[in-house]
């Protein structure tokens, strides 16, 4: 057992404070990130082993510290967060350890240099939660497939190189790459949504889309491959939720330390004082929670499946609560500010909502402990 | 950072899981509606070796490291051992031989340490006075010396172990014009004259740990059971913090995977609308609750340990924080567990019943939850 972070590690999480720092918060001109502000923020990590974490044994850094750092990076640059983190610890890892020879070379590589934004497209219109069955599927055509189907809701989908798109290959499920502005691929226009907003979100479709076979992953069996995914779209979500609430949390505290009411701070009220003190109790809960989590993850415990979901239910749910505390805190300087409480607050949803919810995670412990399924 | 607990002291945990659950959790239902200490498993956890677990081997004890320690009491948790026995170790152990341990001569510790982790005496400790409860340097007992004496004077309420206690650990004022700096520790010996106990308090829950008033009437001490020096005691109490925010939660984390296993087991089992209970998914939700908050506090309590471990003083903000989520957070897989249970959790007869009245504690003794607040919302 050990709580602490090596000197090496927090040397680490510091250097990717300061590239956070440097990123943008908002896209230069329009509304949402475009493929080259997202690389050159990926530029930025690549300076520090941050990309490779999780893809690669050379990044030296474990899944701790990277989820401390994730954290960070969510806090101060909350929408590039997703993008990097879609891009290299959804797609990147599903890459790293399913994709061919020639996959790595092609696209792996470029992404760990931070040459390449990547996308994993999973969600569908009539889907339900589990992702089970998808519309979307891969008929073999020559050396290769031709894909068919829709996707919703893919996260970079707008700004990435290439999509990981999944669709049923008989009864099994792959993972196909599709770059962009393959024949075939529509990627519609970015979606305006409630939080992470420069984010670039988008459905699209594919009309026989052509994917050469050794830029395929997979086919998988469904259950297990869409378990994985899961889990480590369920992992990123936790850093964001953690960086919701500590840039809220951060910006609620400072505002009751400088703000004064009848001659004192009003931390020095116990109805102020007293909710910070719930608010970091809850943060440093989750913090406690998502890193346990991430190092059995790291580790392919046998209760990761449980312990993943039970961070998931509480670390989203507390980002909720924590940022909505923060607001009543900050009040006017909240609702009328630039600072960064009313984005966690709307941000914190999204990890509710997205990988698995909240209400599914919920059954599925309940399910796990019964021994049910 | 790791959470890796070594193999022995995993091992270490389901060896006390196996005792507990064999020895001394079938003996909890009776002894809670008794509402009687249960003097033949206390002695049983001294023979096993749980009272003194973390005191050197030559004072009695095995020498295990806090983390260890702390497992300890979550495995009595686990095993169904009810809150009030573990209150009482608690008691016993962390605020009275431990503060004897640290504090005493050589010639006390010898004399009182083996003899509080064998069980064949029990402690207590006294500082909670009617009128001086979270304010505690606002305590009115004294302590004047004369000659080679203290004489005590005053009285000390909700004292865990106080009517069956062979030895006290006692606070009282030296210096009565000082707050916090006037409080000293002394050791007192059943059936010295002056000191008498009141009858046991009729409690909620935690009923199988005796609590009670203290009264010191001209209570003369030979001068040498000052422990420590003059106006050492408040910061000797703040010592015991460090044990009351990880071994004396540890027990409350485990009644959740107890709880969680309870509840499983019933809701398998309980039928309504031709399905067992379990397939409804408000009753997995609450099932999931119970899981997830007690996976929430291992963290935050183990954090504790893990630094005295390492020699660290106690982070205050660290030990709030754990003890605040305890306290309030907890409390809900207990009603949770409850309502799974519907009627039949509301009789005694089932054990989510006592969890529930014994969890009600936890945002109170040692520090409520407002007070967690006050120290939290001042260090950050
Ligand atoms: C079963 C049991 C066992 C115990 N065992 C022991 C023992 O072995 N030894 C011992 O010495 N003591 C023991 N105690 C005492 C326990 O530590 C105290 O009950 C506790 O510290 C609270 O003190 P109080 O009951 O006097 O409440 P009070 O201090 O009177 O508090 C009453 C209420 O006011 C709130 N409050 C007080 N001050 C503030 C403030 N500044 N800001 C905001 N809110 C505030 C409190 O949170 C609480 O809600 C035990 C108590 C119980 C119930």
């Amino acid at each position: 057992m050990n709580y602490d972070f090596t000197e090496a590690e927090l040397l680490f999480a510091g250097e990717v404070e300061k590239a956070a720092a440097q990123m943008p918060l908002a896209p230069a001109s329009g509304t949402f990130f475009s493929n080259a502000e997202i690389k050159a923020a990926l530029g930025l990590l690549a300076k520090t082993p941050y990309l490779a974490v999780g893809l690669d044994k050379s990044a030296g850094m474990g899944a701790v510290i990277h989820m401390a750092s994730m954290e960070s990076l969510a806090s101060l640059a909350p929408s590039m967060a997703l993008c990097v983190e879609m891009s290299t610890r959804v797609f990147g890892r599903l890459l790293a350890a399913h994709g061919s020879d020639v996959a790595k070379e092609k696209v792996l590589k470029p992404l760990l240099a931070g040459n390449l934004v990547g996308a994993v497209a999973l969600s569908e219109g009539a889907m339900n939660v589990e992702n089970d069955p998808f519309s979307t599927q891969g008929l073999e055509q020559g050396d290769g497939f031709s894909v068919t189907g829709a996707k919703n809701w893919v996260v970079n989908a707008p700004a990435a190189d290439v999509i990981a798109v999944a669709g049923r290959v008989g009864d099994k499920v792959a993972f196909f790459l599709v770059p962009a502005g393959a024949p075939g691929l529509l990627v519609e226009a970015p979606a305006t949504t409630m939080g992470y907003e420069a984010a670039p979100l988008s459905g699209l479709s594919l009309e026989n889309c052509a994917v050469p076979r050794d830029m395929i992953l997979g086919p998988f069996d469904a259950k297990t491959i869409l378990a994985e995914a899961r889990e480590l779209e369920n992992l990123v979500l936790l850093g964001l939720a953690l960086g919701a609430m500590k840039s809220a949390f951060g910006q609620a505290k400072a505002h009751a330390k400088s703000h004064k009411s009848g001659g004192k701070p009003i931390i020095a009220f116990q109805e102020v004082g007293f909710k910070l003190s719930e608010m970091l109790t809850m943060l440093q809960a989750s913090e406690l929670l998502a890193f346990r989590a991430a190092w059995l993850a790291e580790k392919g415990d046998k209760a990761t499946a449980d312990v993943l979901l039970c961070a998931k239910v509480f670390v989203a749910e507390c980002a909720e609560k924590v940022t909505g505390e923060a607001l009543r805190i900050l009040s006017g300087a909240g609702w009328t500010g630039t600072g960064p409480a009313q984005g966690a607050f709307r941000n914190a949803k999204w990890s509710q909502i997205a990988g698995t919810s909240t209400e599914i995670a919920r059954v599925k412990i309940g399910d796990s402990a019964l021994g049910y399924k | 950072m790791d959470f890796e607990f070594t193999r022995e002291q995993l091992m270490f945990k389901e060896e006390v899981i196996r005792f507990a659950k064999k020895e001394i959790a079938p003996r909890c239902a009776e002894h809670d509606l008794k509402g009687e200490f249960d003097l033949e498993s206390f002695r049983k956890m001294g023979e096993f070796g749980i009272l003194g677990l973390h005191f050197p081997e030559e004072y009695g004890g095995q020498g295990a490291d806090v983390v260890t320690t702390v497992m300890a009491g979550e495995a009595l948790g686990e095993a169904g051992v009810d809150g009030g026995l573990t209150l009482a170790y608690g008691a016993h152990t962390f605020l009275c031989a431990d503060t004897l341990f640290r504090h005493g001569t050589e010639v006390q510790k010898r004399k009182y340490v083996p003899k509080l982790a064998s069980g064949e005496w029990i402690g207590c400790m006294g500082l909670t006075e009617p009128g001086a409860g979270s304010d505690v340097a606002s305590m009115t007992t004294e302590a004047v010396k004369q000659g080679d004496k203290y004489i005590l004077n005053g009285s000390k309420i909700f004292i865990t172990n106080g009517p069956i206690a062979d030895v006290a650990v006692v606070y009282a004022k030296t210096d009565p014009t000082a707050k916090h700096a006037g409080i000293s520790a002394f050791v007192v010996e059943k059936g010295t004259p002056g000191y008498t106990t009141g009858e046991p308090l009729k409690k909620m829950g935690m009923k199988t740990s005796v609590t009670s008033e203290l009264f010191f009437n001209d209570c003369e001490i030979p001068a040498e059971n000052l422990l420590g020096q003059e106006g050492m005691g408040f910061l000797m109490a703040m010592e015991t913090v460090e044990w009351d925010r990880s071994a004396l939660l540890a027990p409350f984390i485990g009644s959740g995977a107890f709880l969680l296993k309870k509840c499983t087991d019933y809701a398998k089992k309980r039928i309504q609308f031709d399905r067992p209970i379990g397939k409804f998914q408000a009753v997995k939700h609450r099932l999931a609750e119970i899981r997830i908050m007690t996976e929430a506090a291992r963290g935050l309590v183990y954090r504790i340990a893990w630094c005295k471990d390492q020699g660290r003083p106690l982070n205050h903000l660290e030990a709030a924080v754990a003890k605040l989520f305890v306290g309030d957070w907890s409390l809900s897989p207990s009603n949770d567990a409850m309502l799974i249970f519907g009627g039949y959790g509301y009789c005694h007869e089932y054990d989510v019943e006592r969890v529930f009245r014994d969890s009600r504690l936890a945002p109170i003794g040692g520090g409520t939850s407002d007070i967690q607040k006050m120290i939290i919302s001042r260090l950050m």
